[in-house]
C-alpha cells in the first residue's frame, strides 16, 4: 500500500501498489475528466506530479506521492442539466402518483365491532381511496397488530402500485402524508440527473445531475455494450450505474433534509442499453443484427432487489422503450413535449449521446436514431465538458475580437453543447474557416489561429494563465458529422412520411447541453431547418421531464404504453438515403445551400 | 407516333484550354469542352457542341507500376520530351504531363526542375497542357504555383486540386489565368462542394473540371458510371455547381492493374497481354465516354487511336 496525497483537497488515500491514479482518484471520491474511459487518448485526466503533467490513466502508483489536481481537469457540479422550470404539459395528467401516504384513524375492535384489523383497514383504505386490490406481505402483516395497538389506531399507511392495485410498504406513526417523495430520473449515457418531487404536492424539491460513472468504460453505448460482454464487465457496469444513482440520492437527501425511508419510487428513463445495464440485463443482441433488446416494457422491480437506497420496499419502474436504439428516454420527451397530442405534425429532436428525432402528430409517429455521437455533450472534442459551472455556452467573434459567456460567470474551463454550436457559426461568419470547416490558414491574420504540438491547426478562444481553451480543425470536423447526421435523420423521416420541413408545425429540441441555444446559430451550422424562431421551441432535459410526469400520473404512464405502441421505429442504419446523402450534410450549413435561403442572405453566398 | 424527348434546363459550362500567339500564348489551337445539353452522344436530344478530347499522359520519371509502358515505351520512357514529341504524333488533342518525380518519396524533385521542364514542355510540343502534380497535396502547394506562373498566357489546366490544398492551387490559377481540375473522392456531394470552395474564392465555375478518381475497368465501375452519371443529372436539370466538365484518368487506374500486366504464362487463361492491356484501356475509356467524361486521359499510342475514331463516330453517327 502507498499514500498519496491529493491536493489542493489535502486528502491522503491508501492506494494499493501498481494501481493507476485515475481510479485511486476516482474511488477518493474526486471526480476527474475522462472521455476515452482510459485508454490515454483524450488527455483530459491531466494531473500534476512534481511540476509535471501526466495523464492519470496512464500511471501507476509505485510509491508514497503527493499529487495536484488542476481546475481544469475536474468535473464539476453539472448545473445547467438541471432545469426544473415547468415548461412541459403534465397538467393535462390526471394526478395519481406511483406511491402515496395515507393518514388512517380506525375505530378501535370491539366485541360489537370484531373485524380483524388487516380487513379492517383495507376496507378503511378502499372507502377512503375507492381502490380495491390491495395487497401486504407477510412480514408487514406480522407486525401490523403491535403496531396498530401502540399508534392507537392513527398512524399513515404507505402504499405503492403493484399490478393494477396498490401494496402496503410500510405504516408511521401519527400523520406523516406529506412526507412523501419519488426521485424523477435520467439515465443518460453520459450524464445522469435526478429530481426530488414531493409526491403529495407534486413539487420539485430539488435536483442533482452527475456524470455516468460507466463513462470511464467508455463515451458511447457500444463501447458499453462490448464491455459488458466481458468477464464481470457487466456486473461492473451495473454496480457503477446503481452507484451513480445512489450517489445523486444520497445528495438530494442530505440537500432537502429528508429520510430515505420517505422515498417510496422512483420512475426512470434512459435509453434502451442504459436501462438493460440499470437492471443487470444481459445488453449483448443490442448490437448485433437483428438488434433486439431483451425488453421493451421492463417490470416494476422492488428497490432492495436492485439496492437502490430509497426506502426497501420501494419501487424502481422504467419508462418503455420502442426498439434497441430508441429508448424510455425518448418515449418520456414526447410524452413531455406533447407532441403526440397534437393534429398537426411537430418534431422532436434529442441532442443526447445518439441524437434521436421523433416525426408525428396525434395519429401516428415514426422515429430514428441517428449516431449523431456525443459531440454535443462535449465529448469527443478537445476542449469540450458538459453543461457545468465554467463551461463556455456562448461564443461571439467580432473583427477578431472573441467574446464568451461561461455557466454561473466561473471561469472557463471549456465548451459545452451550446457554445460548440458558436464557434462553427461564428468562425464561418467571421470568414475564419471555408464552408467545409477547414481553416482558412492562408488568408486568416490572426495570432490565435496556430498550429499546436499535434501538428494540427486550432483556433485559440480562451489563453489566460489559468486556462486554455482551443477549437481544432478536427473538432470542427467531429461537430459537422454530427450536425450532419441529426439533419439527415430529420430529412429521412420527412421524406418517409412525404413531408416537408414547411409542413411541421413546432420542433422540439430536447438536450443538456446548456440553455443558450442560440437557434440562429444552430441554423446556421445546419443543425436545425431553416425556419422562423417561433417555430422552434427548447424544452431542456426531456427525459426526465417525462420521467417526472409518470412519477405523478397513472394515465400518463398509460399515455408513455400508447406511444410506444403508436411509433414506427425507421432503421437508419440500413436507409440508402441517409447512406447516399450523408456527405451533403458535411458542409456549413450544407451542400445544397436552397434548402437554408436566410442563411444564404446572411452569407451573401 | 411523336418522339418522346427529354427537355433539360441546364447546360454543362464551356471551358476553353490553350491560348495561340495572338491571345499572348504559344499553343498551335485552343480546345473547348463541355457545354453539353443533354446526356452523352444523344443528339436528337440536346447539343453536343464539343467532342470528348483525348489527353495523352506524359510522366516525367518512368511509372514504375506500370510494367508494360515502360516496355512499349523503353526507347523514350526516361526522356520526358521525345516522349511528348511523341504523343503530338499520335493525335492525341493535348498533353496531360505529370510531375510525379516530385514526389518527397520518390526523386522529390525540386520546384524549380518542375517550372523549367514546364517550360521546356511547351517549347517542345505546341498542343494545350494539362499539368498534373506529384499527388502529394503538401508538395503539389509548392510545385503547382511555380508552374502556373512559368505557364501564364498559355491557359492551361492545373491539378490536382484537392480540399486539402484547392485555396493554393487556386489562387495560382487565379493569379496566371488558368483552368483547374478538382479532385473528390467518388461522391456527388464532396464533388459539388469542393467546386463550391474555389468558386468561393472567385474563380468562376466554369473554369473547374471535376475528377471524381474514377476507377478502372472491372475495379468499381458502375459505381464511377452511377456518380458521373448522377453528377451530369444534376448540371444538366440546373445545378449549375456540378454542372462543369468531367475528366477521367483512364491509364493511371489501367495500366496498374493485373490484367495490365500479366503475361499470358501467368494467366494462360486470359490471351495474349498486349492485345488485353490495350483492349482494357480503350474498353474503360469507351465505357467512361457513354458516363459523360469530357476529357479522357491515355497512355497507349493504339488506345488514342482508337477512341479518337470513336468518338468521331458517336459524335457523326457515321461508321468509317
Amino acid at each position: 500500500m502507498h499514500t498519496v496525497k491529493i491536493l489542493p483537497d489535502d486528502i491522503e488515500i491508501k492506494v494499493k501498489d501498481n494501481t493507476d491514479l485515475l481510479s485511486a482518484i476516482t474511488d477518493a471520491g474526486i471526480y476527474i475528466n475522462s472521455d476515452c474511459g482510459g485508454n490515454g487518448t483524450c488527455g483530459k485526466c491531466k494531473v500534476i506530479i512534481k511540476n509535471g503533467y501526466v495523464l492519470s490513466c496512464q500511471t501507476n502508483v509505485t510509491d508514497d506521492l503527493v499529487i495536484e489536481i488542476p481546475y481544469s481537469s475536474r468535473i464539476e457540479e453539472i448545473h445547467a442539466l438541471i432545469d426544473t422550470a415547468e415548461q412541459t404539459q403534465e397538467s393535462v395528467f390526471a394526478y395519481q402518483p406511483l406511491a402515496k401516504k395515507v393518514h388512517l384513524k380506525l375505530v378501535q375492535p370491539s366485541l360489537e365491532n370484531n373485524i380483524p384489523d388487516y380487513e379492517r383497514l383495507k376496507s378503511k383504505l378502499e372507502e377512503k381511496l375507492s381502490i380495491s386490490n390491495l395487497k401486504i406481505g407477510l412480514s408487514l402483516l406480522k407486525a401490523l397488530p403491535h403496531f396498530l395497538r401502540k399508534v392507537e389506531w392513527d398512524f399513515t399507511a404507505s402504499l405503492v402500485e403493484s399490478d393494477g392495485g396498490y401494496e402496503f410498504v410500510q405504516f408511521e406513526p401519527g400523520d406523516r402524508s406529506k412526507d412523501i417523495y419519488g426521485i424523477a430520473l435520467d439515465i443518460g449515457t453520459t450524464t445522469v440527473v435526478a429530481y426530488l418531487v414531493n409526491l403529495d404536492s407534486g413539487k420539485v424539491h430539488c435536483a442533482e445531475a452527475t456524470y455516468n460513472q460507466q463513462i470511464s468504460l467508455g463515451q458511447d453505448v457500444i463501447t458499453r455494450i462490448m464491455y459488458s460482454t466481458e468477464k464481470k464487465g457487466l456486473k461492473k457496469l451495473s454496480q457503477m450505474i446503481c452507484n451513480t444513482i445512489n450517489d445523486l440520492i444520497a445528495a438530494l437527501v442530505e440537500k432537502s433534509g429528508i429520510s430515505q425511508n420517505d422515498i417510496l419510487a422512483v420512475q426512470s428513463a434512459g435509453n434502451t442499453t442504459m436501462i438493460h445495464l440499470f437492471l443487470g440485463i444481459n445488453p449483448e443482441y443490442i448490437r448485433k443484427e437483428p438488434y433486439i433488446p431483451v425488453v421493451n416494457f421492463p417490470p416494476v422491480i422492488n428497490a432492495e432487489e436492485l439496492n437502490i437506497k430509497i426506502n426497501p420496499r420501494g419501487t424502481i419502474s422504467c419508462l418503455p422503450g420502442v426498439a434497441s436504439y430508441l429508448g424510455g428516454d425518448i418515449t418520456a420527451g414526447v410524452l413531455a413535449s406533447g407532441m403526440d397530442r397534437v393534429e398537426k405534425a411537430s418534431l422532436l429532436v434529442d441532442l443526447g449521446t445518439n441524437g434521436e428525432i421523433v416525426l408525428g402528430n396525434s395519429d401516428w409517429l415514426v422515429g430514428c436514431s441517428c449516431s449523431a455521437g456525443p459531440a454535443f455533450e462535449g465529448v469527443g472534442i478537445k476542449c469540450g465538458i458538459s453543461a457545468i459551472d465554467g463551461a463556455i455556452q456562448s461564443i461571439k467573434i467580432d473583427n477578431g475580437e472573441v467574446t464568451v459567456s461561461t455557466i454561473n460567470n466561473k471561469k472557463p474551463k471549456g465548451i459545452c453543447g451550446s457554445g460548440l454550436i458558436d464557434i462553427p457559426a461564428e468562425l464561418l461568419r467571421n470568414s475564419i474557416i471555408d464552408r467545409s470547416g477547414k481553416f482558412r490558414k492562408e488568408s486568416v491574420k490572426s495570432n490565435r489561429l496556430r498550429k499546436n504540438e499535434d501538428d494540427e491547426y486550432e483556433f485559440v478562444i480562451v489563453s489566460d494563465k489559468d486556462s486554455h481553451i482551443v477549437i481544432t480543425e478536427s473538432d470542427i470536423a467531429t461537430l459537422l458529422r454530427s450536425k450532419g447526421a441529426v439533419f439527415l435523420g430529420m430529412q429521412v423521416l420527412l421524406q418517409e412520411m412525404k413531408l416537408k420541413f414547411e409542413d411541421i408545425d413546432r420542433i422540439y429540441i430536447s438536450g443538456g447541453f446548456g440553455t443558450a441555444l442560440d437557434i440562429g446559430k444552430a441554423i446556421l451550422i445546419g443543425l436545425l431547418p431553416d425556419l422562423p424562431d417561433e417555430k422552434f421551441s427548447f424544452i431542456g432535459n426531456s427525459s426526465v421531464a417525462g420521467a417526472k410526469i409518470c412519477l405523478l400520473s397513472k394515465s400518463a404512464r398509460e399515455k408513455a404504453k400508447e406511444i410506444v405502441g403508436k411509433m414506427t421505429y425507421i432503421d437508419l442504419s440500413t436507409n440508402p438515403k441517409f447512406m447516399n446523402e450523408y456527405t451533403s450534410t458535411l458542409f456549413l450549413p450544407h451542400t445544397d445551400i436552397e434548402l437554408f435561403p436566410t442563411v444564404k442572405r446572411k452569407l451573401g453566398i | 407516333m411523336e418522339k418522346v424527348i427529354e427537355k433539360w434546363t441546364g447546360k454543362i459550362a464551356e471551358l476553353s484550354i490553350g491560348s495561340v500567339s495572338s491571345e499572348g500564348g504559344s499553343r498551335s489551337k485552343v480546345i473547348k469542352i463541355g457545354g453539353e445539353t443533354t446526356l452523352p452522344f444523344l443528339h436528337f436530344e440536346g447539343q453536343m457542341p464539343n467532342p470528348p478530347l483525348v489527353a495523352a499522359e506524359v510522366c516525367d520519371t518512368p511509372p514504375e507500376h506500370w510494367p508494360f509502358i515502360i516496355e512499349e515505351f523503353k526507347n523514350f520512357i526516361n526522356d520526358t520530351l521525345r516522349w511528348a514529341k511523341k504523343c503530338e504524333e499520335w493525335g492525341a488533342d493535348l498533353l496531360c504531363l505529370k510531375l510525379d518525380s516530385c514526389h518527397p518519396d520518390g526523386k522529390n524533385n525540386s520546384v524549380e526542375y518542375a517550372g523549367e521542364l514546364v517550360s521546356k514542355v511547351l517549347k517542345t510540343v505546341s498542343l494545350p497542357l494539362i499539368v498534373i502534380g506529384c499527388n502529394h497535396p503538401e508538395k503539389d502547394q509548392e510545385i503547382l504555383p511555380k508552374v502556373a506562373e512559368m505557364t501564364k498566357g498559355e491557359k492551361i489546366l492545373l491539378g490536382m486540386a484537392t480540399k486539402d490544398n484547392y485555396k493554393t492551387i487556386t489562387a495560382a490559377a487565379l493569379a496566371n489565368d488558368h483552368s483547374v481540375i478538382a479532385e473528390t473522392p467518388l461522391d456527388i456531394n464532396l464533388a459539388k462542394q469542393l467546386n463550391i470552395l474555389i468558386s468561393d474564392m472567385g474563380l468562376p465555375v466554369e473554369r473547374i473540371v471535376m475528377h471524381h478518381t474514377t476507377g478502372g475497368l472491372g475495379y468499381g465501375f458502375e459505381y464511377c458510371y452511377s456518380i458521373m452519371e448522377r453528377c451530369r443529372l444534376a448540371g444538366l436539370t440546373g445545378d449549375k455547381v456540378v454542372a462543369t466538365p468531367i475528366i477521367n484518368m483512364i491509364a493511371e487506374e489501367t495500366w496498374k492493374i493485373k490484367e495490365a500486366k500479366a503475361s499470358k504464362d501467368e494467366q494462360p487463361t486470359w490471351g495474349e497481354l498486349h492485345s488485353r492491356a490495350v483492349g482494357w484501356e480503350v474498353t474503360c475509356a469507351a465505357g467512361y465516354l457513354q458516363a459523360g467524361s469530357d476529357i479522357l486521359v491515355l497512355v497507349h499510342p493504339e488506345s488514342i487511336k482508337i477512341i479518337k475514331q470513336t468518338i468521331k463516330q458517336l459524335m457523326t453517327g457515321v461508321r468509317p
